[in-house]
């Protein structure tokens, strides 16, 4: 526990600059709590509303998605895919109707408004940024295929959903993702003693191991290369992954060939309940494998095992606390620091309530300063503000951002990826950088000029100097905002200050 | 990792193309100008130059050999998507250097990544890149085209990076409201800052192409600038081909075809800089020798570096090949890497920069032990 005199030298006074530090700030009109302290606590396990469009009414329900949903749509799109290749029309016009199909079926434009949504006009501030937090600790890198249907699965319903659970569970429901099992291709994982490799092996195919999820749930997920475990230790936990995943393209089309198949190998599960466990046994290693000195069985079961093993490791521990820390503190965190994250940690099992209160209170006290992500720095502008920057079709019922024939817009989309930061592009499994260094750069900061620049344009209910006295700007910061020559550089000025960018 | 002596001793074999003319370049003091293309997700040198008068390579792999390899000497062929670096070869203006890694083992990307930028056999240990304190030893200026500053030309007393904008509705900021913005940053962010306002006036607003031919295109032509940077940083990502890393066709080869293109657009885009120029391949780790269980490649240790430009004054195939049989393998599955890669970094910078290999390898490297193989390269 962290002591009562760390607690008194509080460095966030401002409840403003407080909100951003572990939040995205308060809204013009978010009425800014009297006791920060039963704020706090409300944060980690009050219920909360996601609000549609400028906080009218709630977030559609017919805009949320379950895997199942999910992977029903991709099956009917390339089953219409399928259909158009065959029919006689122009090439042109098959192409107009593969990209329509697509476009209706796939949600993950959804998925990224919702994000935007619950950053600029949710309450649960700190979960908000707990989410981008471990959206990115378990990167699932987006591609033009398939996988943008399912991210937006593993972010909105199985992290943001299990925040208030333990790391063990986020870890296994995370590593079994039908978007996680495809993005580091565990779906072309099979035991080398496998049923399949046997039967491949005959008719003159391959089929083996592929290591590249056991990997990197060692080296990035758990334990880090600090714990130096073998090449031995990464090809055995292959061995238990092997028969995990299932092709996104050929999910539902697998799951429908499974259940009819005599003494069917996956029973009465239903595809939801597939989803949750798709393991195909005729893919996995026989026999016992050691990891780190332990000894896993065959079946489904040893994977659990493996990442509540690798869960409760000490290096574990070790590695997540100071990537809170940094996350949250900035890449100057202390050892004293990471140290009571990493206590709260141990002493709770991998409670991560008890792991997200202990960050918060270390924050509540520390000196160190974080340049915000660029998305971060984005939301905040947009919602410390007051700018009304998703406004399109807000009378349609307050979700805004919607074309005529009822899908969402690309731009959302397409600003996050100019900033160099979707949860969407494509990109390496290590994530997004919490380094300053990687984010500053000639044309990164041009990127943070022009988004300023919008959301000046998107009609802010504060000026830059309103925001810079809210905010408790230095000096050096509210002189430079003096001398912008109008209201929209001042505005600029004041989202592109160090005081804004870095706090 | 090979030492001096061992290189010096086991070079003599190394396989020089032969067969080709020398072509009429004889070497002044240049301002010469080094490109670096990074290969990120590890490429797989087996399949970009496959050796293929070592049959334990037919043993090793089944699938994974391109049918028509172009044949470069009795031991090495290169994939046919080179059909530009070939070319090059012929007219002596490239060079390969094969069975080469940066001194990293461990297989992990990120760590290898590191490595292979910083120069440092300690991954995250230094926070400037190899590149840039060789730029900063020669005082000399350098662009990334990316988003990012890549690591690799930190440290660089001046750099600079170029990746057009595509938001809409919003202009390239002006000057006067950089320079009040810069006013409230200190340190790196002030000197981005300021580097923007000045590039402000004459950055162009139409160019929206991201791909990597399109700012291979925007490297040459700035190289070529009076004044324009002599360093540029190009990144190809998705070489971590785990699953269907194709042979003759697929994904890989796909890469080897856009590469293949980046030489050639450099070389037309710098015109008669070209001359001037060395552009080199890095990669974090070579891939498995045999193939995996889904027709992919898993991490492994040595690979190929591929280099090409007019600083190359006859082209070869630089290797000390250590065999693909089981017992010669890096733990029973690698390539074994033979030659240590920052001995051809440190190659390139010597021909680009004029710089003294000993100042280079101390300063630069700060490992004395690195080999200099220059005139294997470069002729």
């Amino acid at each position: 526990m962290i002591s009562d005199k760390l607690l008194g030298q509080k460095m966030y006074e401002n409840k403003n600059n407080w909100a951003r530090k572990v939040g995205f700030g308060f809204r013009p009109d978010d009425e800014v709590p009297s006791n920060i302290d039963v704020w706090n606590s409300n944060q980690l396990d009050g219920k909360f509303q996601l609000f549609g469009l400028n906080k009218v009414g709630l977030w559609p329900e017919e805009h949320n998605f379950s895997i199942e949903q999910r992977l029903n749509r991709l099956h009917k799109h390339l089953r219409y895919v399928e259909k158009t290749e065959k029919e006689k029309i122009s090439r042109e016009e098959k192409k107009l109707r593969k990209r329509a199909s697509k476009r209706k079926s796939d949600i993950h434009l959804y998925d990224v408004q919702k994000l935007w949504n619950s950053a600029v006009y949710g309450d649960d501030i700190f979960k908000q940024r707990l989410l981008h937090f471990w959206a990115n600790h378990f990167t699932v890198g987006g591609s033009s295929g398939f996988r943008n249907y399912v991210i937006g699965d593993l972010i909105h319903n199985v992290i943001y959903e299990n925040l208030g659970g333990s790391f063990d569970d986020l870890l296994y429901l995370a590593t079994t993702h039908p978007g996680m099992l495809d993005y580091l291709d565990n779906t072309a994982n099979s035991g080398e003693n496998s049923k399949e490799a046997i039967n491949f092996r005959k008719i003159g195919r391959t089929a083996g191991l592929n290591d590249n999820l056991a990997r990197e749930l060692m080296e990035l997920h758990t334990v880090s290369p600090e714990r130096k475990y073998t090449e031995t230790d990464i090809k055995n936990a292959a061995k238990v992954l092997a028969g995990w995943g299932v092709n996104l393209s050929s999910f539902v089309k697998r799951y429908n060939k499974l259940k009819i198949q005599k003494g069917s190998p996956i029973g009465n599960m239903s595809l939801e309940e597939f989803t949750l466990s798709p393991y195909l046994k005729n893919k996995a290693e026989p026999g016992k494998k050691i990891i780190m000195g332990k000894p896993f069985p065959a079946g489904p079961k040893a994977l659990r095992k493996l990442t509540d093993m690798l869960a409760q490791d000490d290096f574990t521990a070790q590695h997540l606390s100071k990537k809170l820390a940094i996350h949250f503190i900035g890449e100057n965190a202390n050892k004293n620091e990471i140290k009571i994250i990493y206590d709260a940690w141990k002493a709770s099992r991998g409670d991560l309530v008890k792991i997200h209160e202990a960050t918060l209170k270390v924050t509540r006290v520390t000196k160190g300063k974080k340049f915000l992500w660029p998305s971060t720095w984005m939301l905040q502008g947009i919602r410390v503000s007051g700018a009304n920057f998703m406004k399109e079709n807000e009378s349609a019922g307050g979700f805004g951002r919607i074309r005529d024939d009822g899908t969402p817009i690309h731009e959302p989309l397409g600003i996050l990826e100019e900033i160099g930061h979707s949860f969407w592009a494509s990109r390496q499994p290590d994530g997004y950088s919490e380094k300053k260094l990687d984010w500053v750069s000639t044309e990164h900061l041009d990127r943070r000029v022009r988004i300023a620049s919008r959301i000046f344009n998107a009609g802010p209910s504060r000026s830059g100097e309103e925001i810079a006295n809210l905010l408790d700007f230095s000096d050096r910061t509210k002189v430079a905002i003096s001398k912008g020559r109008n209201s929209e550089e001042k505005f600029i000025i004041a989202l592109c200050s160090s005081d804004f960018m870095e706090i | 990792m090979i030492n001096r002596r061992h290189f010096l001793s086991a070079a003599a074999p190394a396989l020089a193309l032969s067969g080709y003319p020398v072509h009429g370049f004889t070497k002044g003091p240049v301002e010469g100008r080094i490109v670096v293309i990074m290969l990120q997700g590890g490429m797989d040198g087996l399949l970009a130059v496959p050796p293929i008068g070592d049959d334990d390579l037919f043993k090793q792999r089944k699938a994974l050999v391109a049918s028509n390899p172009l044949k470069l000497n009795p031991l090495f062929g290169i994939h046919p998507n080179f059909k530009n670096f070939s070319k090059m070869l012929k007219s002596n203006e490239a060079s390969i250097v094969h069975a080469t890694s940066f001194p990293y083992t461990a297989r992990s990307h990120f760590e290898g990544q590191n490595v292979s930028q910083t120069g440092s056999k300690i991954p995250f240990s230094i926070n400037t890149g190899w590149l840039g304190r060789a730029m900063d030893l020669a005082k000399i200026t350098g662009k990334a085209l990316s988003l990012d500053a890549p690591l690799l030309i930190r440290g660089a007393p001046a750099f600079d990076n170029f990746y057009p904008a595509n938001i809409g509705k919003t202009r390239t900021p002006q000057s006067e409201l950089l320079n009040l913005i810069k006013n409230t940053h200190d340190g790196e962010v002030m000197v981005a800052i300021d580097k923007l306002s000045q590039a402000s006036m004459n950055r162009p607003s139409k160019l929206r192409a991201r791909d990597p031919l399109s700012l291979a295109t925007k490297a040459g032509e700035s190289m070529r600038e009076l004044n324009g940077p002599r360093v540029a940083v190009l990144t190809i990502p998705e070489f971590d081909d785990h699953s269907s890393i194709g042979s003759t066709t697929g994904h890989h080869p796909k890469l080897f075809t856009l590469l293949d293109n980046v030489f050639y657009q450099l070389r037309s885009a710098l015109k008669e800089q070209w001359d001037n120029t060395i552009v080199l391949t890095t990669t974090e780790f070579g891939r498995t020798v045999q193939e995996n269980g889904s027709a992919g490649t898993d991490h492994g240790y040595g690979s190929v570096g591929l280099l090409a430009g007019g600083l190359i004054n006859k082209s070869s195939v630089v290797s000390n090949w250590p065999g693909l049989s089981n017992k010669n393998l890096y733990e029973k599955r690698d390539l074994f890497a033979t030659i240590d890669y920052r001995s051809v970094c440190a190659a390139c910078i010597e021909a680009a920069f004029s710089l003294d290999h000993d100042l280079i390898v101390d300063k630069v490297f700060k490992d004395k032990k690195i080999a200099r193989i220059y005139e294997h390269i470069f002729g």
